[in-house]
C-alpha cells in the first residue's frame, strides 16, 4: 500500500541489517536505516568495531563517533549507524549472558506490548505526485477512506491505538478526519502527527479546536522547540515530539522550556539503547513520558523496541510500529499483532532468528567486514 | 528497581568492622545457586540487599557491574576530600536544585539513595544537564570506596569522582574487572565469621 504523510509518499522501505559475530561464537543482530550514506557508514563503523569488546558499548561509541557530541562528524547518520551496531552488540551480549535483552536493559516487566497502527494521511491507489495528492486532499469526502482503513486495522488485528500521519495540507481535512475517527472509535487512543508542517499559529489554532476530541497526544504539531513550547502552553492535550528532542543535548533545554509532555524517542536518532535508556530515565525524572517511535523497521528493530518497552517502567504509551505494513520480513518467527499487541519473544537476546532465505530475497547489497581466517 | 534477576533467598547479618562500627552484610542467592554479597554502614538493609542481588548476577554471568550496565567510562576513578553536603534522597529537591542552577557537581551518597538503579537514574540526569557526579563514601571505608568505584565506572562525564570527609593518601582507585562489584570482602575479619542462613 501507499504510505503518505507530510514528509513522504512511499511504497517501500530500505534497511541495513547487521550481524555481529563475537569471538565466543555468539552472533548478535542489529538494524538501522537503509540509506546509501548509512549503509556506507555501517561498513566503516563495523571495521572500527573489529577487535573491540562488544560487552563495552561505551568503547564501541568512542571507536566510531568519538567521546563527545562535537566529535561526531557524521551527524544524525552517525548516530543511526552506531545504533545499528550497538543493537547487535546488546543482542550478542545478552545472548552470551543467557539473558533476554529486556533483562539486560533493566528487567523483563511484561511480555505483551500494545502497538500503534499508523494511518496514512490519505488512502491512495498508488504512489502519486504531490499535485495529485493535493487534489485528493481537496476532496474532503476522501477522509472516509482513512476511517474505513482504521476500522479495518482494528477488525484485523485488534488495534486500540492509532497514529494519523497528516499531510498538513489543510486544517479542514485534519479536523474533519479526526472528528470522524473519534466518532467511529470513541475509546481508541489516537495520536495526530503532521511532522511539524503546520506553522505555529496555524497549528495552535487547529490543536485548540482538537482539544475537544481528547486525543492521546499531538505529535510534532509544529516546530521548532519554541513553537512547540508555545503550542503546548496553549492546549490541554499532551504534546509529543520525535523531531525537536532527538539527541542527548536537546533534553535539558526541552525540560527547562517545558516544551513537550512526551519524548517519542526513536532508537536510531538517539544513537542506541544506552542513550535511549538515559533519555527515558531523565525524561521521567522531570515528569515527561518517554515513548518509542518507529518508521517501518523490520522485525529486528521492532522486537528491540518491544524489549525497551518491557524493560523500562518509564514507558507507558503503546509502541509505534510499522512492521505489520511490510509485505516481507527477515526473521524466521512471524511477529504478529493480535488484540492490538505484540508479544516479547522468549529466549536470550532479542529472542529472534534471522531467516537467511528471506534476507537473501530482499538483499540489495551485502558486505562482510573483517572475517578472520 | 532491583537487579534484573530472580533472588531465591536473602539473609542480612550484622557484623562489627575493624573501626568498631556496625555494618550490615547481605547474601543473596539466585536461582542457579550463585551467591552475591552486599553491605552498608548506614544500617539500611535495602541497599545491602540490592548490592547483593547485582553482585550475584555478575558472579553468575562472570561479568563486572559495568559489563552488566553497558560499558565502562573509566578504569581509574579520582578520589578527593570534599566537605560539601551531599544531596539528600529527595527527587523534588534534586530537580529544583538542578533547574535553579544550584549545582555543578551532584554529590550523592549512594548508600542513602539506596540502589544501583537510582544512581543510574541520577547519572542519566547529570549527563543530560552536563553535571558531574561525586559519589560519597560516607565512612571512607574501603568497601564503600570499592562499591563507589564500580558505580563510577558506569557514569558518563570526566568530573566523576569519589569523595569522603577526611584526607586519604590514595588519590585514585582502579575499577575492578572482577565479576559483580569485585569487593574485597576479606578486608574485614568479621565477614568470614558470618554464619549465613539459607540453602548453600
Amino acid at each position: 500500500m501507499v504510505h503518505a504523510s507530510s514528509m513522504y509518499v512511499i511504497q517501500k522501505t530500505e534497511r541495513t541489517v547487521i550481524e555481529m559475530a563475537l569471538e565466543n561464537g555468539v552472533t548478535g543482530l542489529g538494524e538501522t536505516w537503509g540509506t546509501p550514506d548509512v549503509y556506507a557508514l555501517a561498513r566503516r563503523f563495523a571495521r572500527d568495531c573489529l577487535g573491540k569488546d562488544a560487552f563495552d558499548r561505551v568503547a564501541l561509541r568512542e571507536a566510531t563517533l568519538g567521546r563527545t557530541t562535537y566529535d561526531n562528524r557524521f551527524g544524525r547518520n552517525g548516530l543511526a549507524t552506531l545504533a545499528g551496531l550497538d543493537l547487535a552488540a546488546w543482542d550478542a551480549t545478552a545472548r552470551s549472558l543467557e539473558m533476554s535483552l529486556a533483562e539486560l536493559i533493566g528487567a523483563r516487566r511484561r511480555d505483551s506490548i500494545d502497538v500503534v497502527s499508523t494511518l496514512p494521511a490519505a488512502i491512495l491507489p498508488q504512489a502519486v505526485s504531490r499535485a495529485e495528492l493535493t487534489a485528493h486532499l481537496d476532496d474532503l469526502s476522501n477522509t472516509r477512506k482513512v476511517v474505513d482503513f482504521a476500522l479495518e486495522q482494528r477488525r484485523k488485528s485488534g488495534f486500540r491505538s492509532f497514529k494519523l500521519k497528516s499531510a498538513a495540507y489543510s486544517p479542514e481535512w485534519d479536523w474533519k478526519l479526526l472528528n470522524e475517527l473519534r466518532e467511529a472509535m470513541p475509546g481508541a487512543r489516537i495520536r495526530f502527527d503532521p511532522n511539524a508542517n503546520y506553522a505555529p499559529a496555524t497549528a495552535t489554532e487547529l490543536c485548540r479546536r482538537l482539544d475537544s476530541l481528547e486525543l492521546e497526544f499531538f505529535e510534532d504539531p509544529t516546530g521548532e522547540l519554541e513553537g512547540i513550547a508555545r503550542l503546548k502552553a496553549a492546549v490541554k492535550t499532551p504534546v509529543a515530539t520525535n523531531m525537536w528532542v532527538v539527541r542527548d543535548e536537546h533534553l535539558a533545554p526541552a525540560i527547562r522550556r517545558q516544551a513537550v509532555d512526551v519524548v517519542l524517542g526513536d532508537l536510531f536518532m538517539w544513537g542506541g539503547i544506552d542513550a535511549w535508556r538515559r533519555m527515558a530515565r531523565t525524561a521521567h525524572a522531570f515528569g515527561l513520558k518517554p515513548a518509542l517511535h518507529s518508521v517501518y523497521e523490520t522485525g529486528i528493530a521492532t522486537v528491540a523496541n518491544l524489549h525497551l518497552a518491557s524493560a523500562l517502567a518509564e514507558v507507558e504509551y503503546p509502541n509505534d510500529s510499522g512492521l505489520h505494513f511490510l509485505s516481507a520480513d527477515v526473521l524466521a518467527e512471524a511477529q504478529e499483532v493480535k488484540d492490538g499487541a505484540m508479544q516479547l519473544p522468549a529466549g536470550s537476546g532479542l529472542g529472534v532468528t534471522l531467516d537467511r532465505g528471506k534476507l537473501e530475497n530482499l538483499t540489495l547489497e551485502t558486505t562482510e567486514v573483517g572475517r578472520c581466517g | 528497581m532491583a537487579a534484573p534477576v530472580s533472588v531465591a533467598y536473602t539473609h542480612v547479618h550484622s557484623i562489627r568492622v575493624a573501626s568498631g562500627a556496625e555494618a550490615l552484610v547481605a547474601r543473596a542467592l539466585i536461582a542457579d545457586g550463585t551467591a552475591g554479597f552486599g553491605f552498608t554502614l548506614n544500617l539500611d538493609a535495602g541497599v545491602a540487599r540490592d548490592m547483593a542481588a547485582w553482585d550475584a548476577l555478575g558472579r553468575s554471568r562472570k561479568v563486572s557491574l559495568f559489563g552488566l550496565l553497558g560499558g565502562s567510562f573509566r578504569r581509574k576513578v579520582n578520589l578527593a576530600r570534599d566537605e560539601n553536603p551531599s544531596i539528600p534522597p529527595d527527587w523534588t529537591a534534586l530537580r529544583k536544585g538542578i533547574l535553579d542552577n544550584r549545582y555543578e557537581l551532584l554529590r550523592i551518597d549512594p548508600f542513602a539513595w539506596g540502589s544501583v538503579e537510582l544512581v543510574q537514574t541520577i547519572a542519566a540526569v547529570a549527563a543530560s544537564f552536563d553535571l558531574g557526579i561525586a559519589l560519597l563514601a560516607p565512612n571512607a571505608h574501603p568497601w564503600e570506596i570499592q562499591y563507589c568505584a564500580a558505580l563510577a565506572a558506569t557514569i558518563k562525564g570526566d568530573d566523576t569522582r569519589i569523595i569522603f570527609r577526611k584526607e586519604l593518601s590514595q588519590k585514585q582507585i582502579q575499577v575492578s574487572s572482577e565479576p559483580g562489584f569485585g569487593i574485597d570482602w576479606e578486608l574485614e575479619a568479621g565477614f568470614a565469621g558470618v554464619r549465613w542462613q539459607g540453602p548453600g
